[in-house]
């Protein structure tokens, strides 16, 4: 199979890349729409080889920051170096580096498959054997190998978005930015988008992805960026990002009776801070060891506390993404009334 | 050379579809019912002349021509106009923006589509003018320079359409667009010459006096016609018909009063024919050029800013 040296034909496998460690860095990037801003002060890098998450409750900025980066948008301030070189100066040099998936697939009529390949192999210069040859090993990528004469309007959605990835792949890009990829497709086709991601991801390839679908995004991606009302409140590698909002340590502690001791115990010991009570549960974040949790649970039983477990509380992308993003509603809430009680 | 990937995909598309096919019938038709209805009227004409029926069916030529004109000129904006603005309905405009085709050669490829569409139709055509040619007695080089004013006045209301397009959102509001600026060459252009006329009868202010000769500049107005379409096909069926040149009557070179400025430039021999077409097809490359500035996103600044940066 032919894919693997289809992918790295021009050596972007990120060990043979010397010099360059990161494929996108996005430095103070603003983007401003008459008052409103769209995007503020966003800066963050996107290692070589990572599947990039980008996450946000509509109008967070995402899709701008993505037509920034792909250069269908001009930003208001900022810089974006895309494999090292600067995408607002060298647009040539980086729509060989870019390949963009957006979130509709539009549809040419009377086109088939090969041709839709080669129309837009064609777009970037390429010879008609060269753009053949690589069109079969992508489309047997992404399973669309027996596809090649049929007319692209005629296939399902699924299909359609699977070969706009095999499309966005034919210059063999460095950078592939896919916009809400998985919007619209059913399950079936959700599950073999995550799989070819996977698979390029597996192959080297750097993927920018922006996604509603938190649970996928968490089992695909390396790293997040999690955006809000134009701000990047939070990024970095997925299990960072989690430290930093959850804390290392949140305990749940699972109960029958006794809430009111148990919370008093907990509140006895150093650096324990109980976060929430539940009719069977109590959550609390601390700084204790192994030795120290078990000898309070057992202070607990000793005192009548009927325990039947307790476990460390394991943070999902969507509790965090709420959390976030609620902090960041707060803060706003919190600005506005400071600013209503000084007028 | 490669053909520009978007010529390829759009005449690929179009020969699928059938309403290539419905277009060519209705031009046809169109300039088969104007050659009968010609017919008819020289015949009923000349029922009871002696003279030479011929002669009068040289005229076949130029209404054929125009009546193809009109119909290109009415055809091709409209496919032009929709050419940006369908990509963007499409939703395939921003792809094709990410790939390494410049906006102008975007723009270009569909130009010549469109150029090539309504060729499809002059050369489809070929059979019915050429009658004209066969009982008419005219020079068959007659018919190659058609053709090439036929290229001429596509390639004017395709860079038309083209910019029309660029500027607005829907493919509709840019047909309507693009309709109105082909009012804006017709009209716009006469009214200076209009101007000229107006004035000329009530001022004597652009007339010089200088040993007894009265040099007139007003007839200046008229180099606005050069880019008036409808000047162009007159000029070009007047001297094929005729030989002679309409242009050539604005100034007037002897006599008391003469007339001065660059107008005389263009008014002598075949100059206006030449100047005028040069005229149009640096008209139409600016309007090409004004659409790929206007659909590159990153237009701006972008030059600027790198260098601001070193």
């Amino acid at each position: 199979m032919g894919v693997s040296i289809l992918i790295y034909r021009q050596g972007h496998r990120p060990e043979e890349i010397k010099g360059v460690d990161r494929m996108l860095q996005i430095s103070h990037l603003y983007k401003n729409y008459g008052k409103f801003q769209a995007v503020k002060n966003l800066s963050l890098h996107i290692p070589q080889g990572d599947l990039f998450g980008f996450v946000g409750p509509n109008g967070a900025g995402k899709t701008t920051t993505i037509r920034m980066v792909c250069g269908l948008m001009l930003p208001t301030a900022g810089e974006i170096s895309i494999n090292g070189v600067d995408a607002l100066a060298h647009q040539k040099e980086i729509k060989k580096q870019i390949g963009y998936v957006p979130d509709f697939f539009g549809v040419y009529d009377n086109l088939k498959v090969k041709e839709y390949m080669d129309f837009y192999g064609s777009m970037y210069r390429m010879g008609s054997k060269e753009i053949e040859r690589i069109s079969d090993d992508l489309l047997e990528l992404v399973n669309l190998s027996d596809k090649k004469e049929v007319f692209v309007d005629t296939l399902s959605r699924g299909m359609k978005q699977r070969l706009c990835v095999a499309r966005a792949l034919i210059h063999n890009p460095a950078l592939l930015v896919l916009d809400e990829p998985n919007s619209g497709l059913d399950p079936r086709a959700r599950v073999e988008m995550k799989e070819l991601l996977l698979n390029l991801k597996n192959m080297g390839k750097t993927i920018v992805i922006s996604s509603h679908i938190l649970s996928e995004l968490s089992e695909m991606c390396n790293s997040i960026g999690i955006m809000d009302h134009g701000n990047l409140v939070a990024s970095g590698r997925i299990e960072d990002v989690m430290d930093s909002v959850f804390g290392n340590d949140q305990l749940v502690i699972t109960l029958e009776e006794g809430h009111e001791t148990a919370v008093r115990i907990a509140n006895e010991h150093v650096g324990v801070k109980v976060t929430s009570v539940g009719e069977q549960e109590i959550k609390l974040t601390h700084t204790m060891s192994k030795q120290e949790i078990a000898k309070m649970i057992g202070i607990m039983i000793a005192q009548d506390v009927l325990v039947t477990g307790f476990h460390k509380q394991e943070g999902s992308l969507e509790t965090l993404f709420m959390r976030v993003t609620d902090h960041e509603g707060e803060q706003k809430g919190e600005t506005e009334n400071a600013a209503e009680s000084n007028h | 050379m490669q053909l520009n990937p978007i010529i390829k995909r759009d005449v690929r598309v179009q020969s699928r579809s059938m309403k290539i096919c419905w277009g060519v019938f209705v031009y046809e038709l169109i300039l088969a019912l104007v050659f009968f209805l010609v017919m008819l009227i020289i015949q009923e004409e000349n029922k009871y002349s002696t003279s030479n029926i011929y002669s009068t069916l040289v005229l076949l030529y130029p209404i054929l021509g125009v009546t193809q004109l009109v119909v290109l000129a009415l055809i091709v904006p409209v496919r032009t106009a929709s050419a940006i603005s369908g990509e963007k309905e499409r939703q395939t405009f921003d792809i094709m923006m990410t790939t390494s085709m410049t906006p102008f050669s975007i723009i270009l490829g569909k130009v010549m589509t469109a150029i090539i569409q309504s060729m499809f139709f002059v050369v489809a055509s070929m059979p019915v003018m050429a009658l004209s040619f066969v009982i008419g007695g005219m020079s068959w080089s007659y018919l190659f320079w058609f053709f090439a004013v036929a290229l001429l006045m596509s390639f004017f209301a395709a860079s038309i359409g083209i910019l029309c397009s660029s500027l607005c959102k829907r493919s509709v509001s840019a047909v309507i667009m693009a309709y109105g600026f082909y009012l804006v060459f017709f009209i716009a252009t006469v009214l200076p010459g209009l101007f000229a006329v107006y004035i000329s009868s009530y001022m004597t202010n652009f007339n010089v006096v200088s040993n007894n000769i009265i040099y007139t500049y007003q007839e200046n107005f008229y180099l606005f016609l050069l880019v008036n379409p409808v000047m162009y096909l007159i000029e070009f069926f007047v001297k094929i018909m005729t030989g002679e040149s309409l242009a050539n009557e604005i100034s007037s070179t002897s006599g008391m009063m003469r007339t001065a400025g660059p107008i005389n430039l263009v008014t002598t021999g075949n100059r206006w024919m030449i100047v005028s077409t040069i005229m149009f097809v640096a008209v139409s490359f600016l309007f090409l050029w004004l659409a790929s500035k206007r659909i590159n996103p990153i237009k701006k600044h972008a030059g600027k800013r790198a260098e601001k940066r070193q």
